[in-house]
């Protein structure tokens, strides 16, 4: 527990300075000219992907590239080597279990924002998926018809008016705004919660708590700068911010 | 509860099953963008074995800061086990080798017997930052651009040889899009070379002229006169479409997004003929933004960077995605391609040059290649009128013309596939 407080205040503290101290605009050497094709200020200003507030982006790209390192040299080859000795239907039930857990914080928030249906049906899941499935190793529910919900509390901050705030690259975990980065925290601790009601020991919330990671990076069909695009960066947060808005509204 | 949600499971299996195709009304736009779904998706595997290569072309020390993840030409092989033939892929404008397009190419051929390998268009960022020569080249120029990848050719074959141990019995050809007109090129261009010796070649939805086809697809995002509400309008218009995909979304029993949940947000935001269009244009302006930066990174001309400026991997590059954008493929086509071989020959014109950017310029070629055959689609958007009874009179009996699957919209299609399997049966 105490690691874990030690890497929080850590990643605080580097959040703080990194926000403000980096900067993401051109270093124009004295002896460098102009692009010969122009475009103003203007029009900089009118562009869908301006239009998203991003006063931190120097950190965030520095970030991008941070997790891009991360991803390469740590988590994916930990995923092939997890996919290596795992055969896929336990692989499958990993996914599944840890699916079912995260079906607490989809409960609240469907709850928190009033939607019955997407509720009951999450509230069905868990309950069929962590008996019949059991304990949530197979996901009979989706087969009786409860389809997965997608709900998290940034999702009902949004639909409660809370607009996203800047955009934030987290660390390990990628594209999110402010808004969302709380929301990802309450969640988080939901989810905990409901962990502590296993009552595992340290070590091996640390060892679930790995597997988890390897899980979700698993399942996230997502490579660092793979699409070859000089503007992924852009792009990325502009689809990001779009998948939100499309996401809250539902 | 538990019964009703079983009853309504089953209809949905049902309906599942029935859900090979979709209900969207067809046009040929809309095949463009979201695949001749009207018709059944063909068989292909799920999964086969594929490796990623990277070859050293351009020596890596040479290659900008900012392009640091453009190491190395990427390309993929697909190999057989016992001696097969081999078959290249080349993938259309702005096209990765990694594309679905070139996935399920490699599926069909795997699955007839043949090795392959995938290769980037010489349009893509990853092709230009590694393998284009610079001064004396613009991606673009067909005839140059054959060069080019005859080389590749030559040295992923012979990198594939060497590492993955296989043995090619004869060599066959195919491209998509531009990469149909290149396939047309190297073909020519094997004929003196006779490096290959092609079996067969096959042109999948090849322009005529690359200036009609850019023309047509260029003028889907009309911004380039700087008109700033006619600029609100086509962000209003994007905004809307959000919008009508976000209410569609909103309404879907499922929250996941699969094939058939794509489907259905088209159907219900109804997209417009315009709007289809606005999404062709807008995906082809990015493409032609990528490939302006590449060349102006590379060969540090000043158009869409500061010239003699190192940038660096944490730069904020926006600017140039916008001033490239506005401009597109044509601009780029009379302030590069045009300028650069004018000037190289005085006695070239501007309408000389559209043509040389042709399967016209190698009729003579094409006419007499028994082994080059095409295949495309009475509507395919980047045809010109008349541009489609051209290519029946060049290639006669060695050209297929669906009816319908707009550009490229059938490339996993039951009817398209079959026609592929049939023609590289070996």
């Amino acid at each position: 527990m105490k690691t874990k407080s030690l890497l929080k205040a850590l990643s605080a503290l580097v959040l703080a300075y990194g926000l403000t101290a980096c900067s993401a605009t051109p270093e124009i050497e004295p002896h460098a000219q102009e692009p010969s094709w122009p475009t103003s200020e203007e029009e900089m200003a009118h562009t869908m992907t301006n239009q998203i507030s991003d006063p931190w982006q120097g950190f965030n790209r520095r970030m991008y590239y941070f997790n891009h390192t991360v991803d390469e040299n740590i988590l994916l080859p930990l995923v092939s080597g997890y996919k290596a000795i795992t055969p896929d239907p336990v692989e499958q039930g990993v996914s599944n279990f840890f699916s079912n857990l995260g079906e607490i914080p989809i409960f609240l928030n469907a709850a928190l924002q009033l939607k019955p249906k997407p509720a009951f049906e999450t509230l069905g899941r868990f309950a069929v998926n962590t008996t019949i499935g059991l304990a949530g190793l197979f996901d009979p529910a989706t087969h009786m018809g409860l389809d997965k919900q997608n709900e998290d509390f940034g999702q009902t901050l949004g639909h409660y008016g809370v607009s996203p705030g800047p955009y934030l690259v987290l660390p390990f975990l990628g594209p999110s705004n402010l808004r969302d980065a709380f929301g990802g925290i309450v969640d988080m601790a939901a989810y905990n919660a409901a962990v502590n009601e296993l009552g595992l020991k340290d070590s091996e919330e640390l060892f679930m708590n790995f597997v988890k990671a390897l899980d979700t990076r698993k399942n996230i069909n997502f490579r660092y700068y793979a699409s070859g695009s000089a503007f992924e960066y852009d792009t990325i947060k502009l689809l990001y911010t779009k998948y939100r808005e499309i996401q809250i509204e539902r | 509860m538990l019964a009703a949600c079983a009853s309504q499971t089953e209809q949905q299996q049902a309906a599942q099953m029935n859900k090979q195709v979709c209900d969207l009304p067809y046009t040929t736009y809309q095949a463009t963008v979201t695949g001749h779904c009207q018709v059944p998706k063909a068989v292909l595997p799920q999964d086969i074995e594929r490796d990623e290569m990277v070859l050293e072309m351009r020596p890596y020390e040479q290659i900008p800061e900012v392009f640091f993840y453009n190491k190395g030409l990427k390309y993929a092989a697909v190999t057989q086990e016992q001696p097969a033939p081999l078959v290249f892929s080349i993938a259309g404008t702005g096209g990765s080798y990694d594309g679905s397009k070139m996935r399920n190419l490699e599926k069909g051929f795997y699955q007839q017997g043949y090795h392959v390998i995938s290769l980037s268009s010489p349009t893509f960022s990853n092709f230009i930052v590694n393998a284009s020569t610079g001064e004396d080249h613009f991606p673009g120029f067909l005839e140059k651009d054959a060069e080019i990848l005859y080389e590749v050719l030559e040295k992923t074959l012979a990198q594939v040889k060497a590492e993955k141990e296989i043995e090619v019995t004869e060599f066959y050809l195919t491209g998509y899009s531009l990469g149909g007109a290149h396939s047309a090129y190297l073909a020519k261009l094997d004929q003196e070379r006779k490096q290959f010796n092609f079996k067969k070649v096959l042109l999948v939805n090849p322009p005529v002229s690359l200036y009609n086809s850019v023309s047509v697809l260029d003028g889907y995002l009309d911004i380039d006169d700087g008109d700033v509400a006619k600029r609100d309008r086509l962000n209003a218009t994007f905004e809307n479409i959000i919008d009508r995909f976000s209410d569609a979304y909103a309404s879907m029993e499922s929250a996941s997004f699969t094939q058939d949940s794509i489907y259905q947000l088209f159907g219900q935001s109804n997209l417009t003929e315009d709007e289809l269009k606005l999404l062709i244009g807008t995906s082809f302006r990015m493409s032609s933004a990528e490939m302006i930066y590449a060349i102006d990174t590379t060969f540090n001309y000043g158009a869409v960077i500061y010239k003699d400026h190192e940038i660096s991997k944490y730069e904020n590059n926006f600017h140039s995605f916008v001033r490239a954008s506005r401009k597109g493929f044509l601009n780029y086509f009379d302030r590069a391609i045009v300028a650069h071989y004018t000037k190289e020959d005085p006695n070239l014109t501007r309408d000389e040059l559209i043509e040389r950017l042709s399967l016209k310029a190698i009729e003579d070629f094409l006419v007499q290649a028994d082994n080059v055959s095409v295949v495309t689609n009475a509507d395919d958007i980047i045809l010109a009128d008349g541009e489609v009874e051209y290519l029946q009179s060049v290639f006669k009996d060695r050209a297929k013309i669906f009816p319908q699957g707009g550009h490229c919209g059938n490339m996993d299609r039951k009817d398209f596939v079959a026609y592929i399997n049939k023609y590289f049966a070996k």
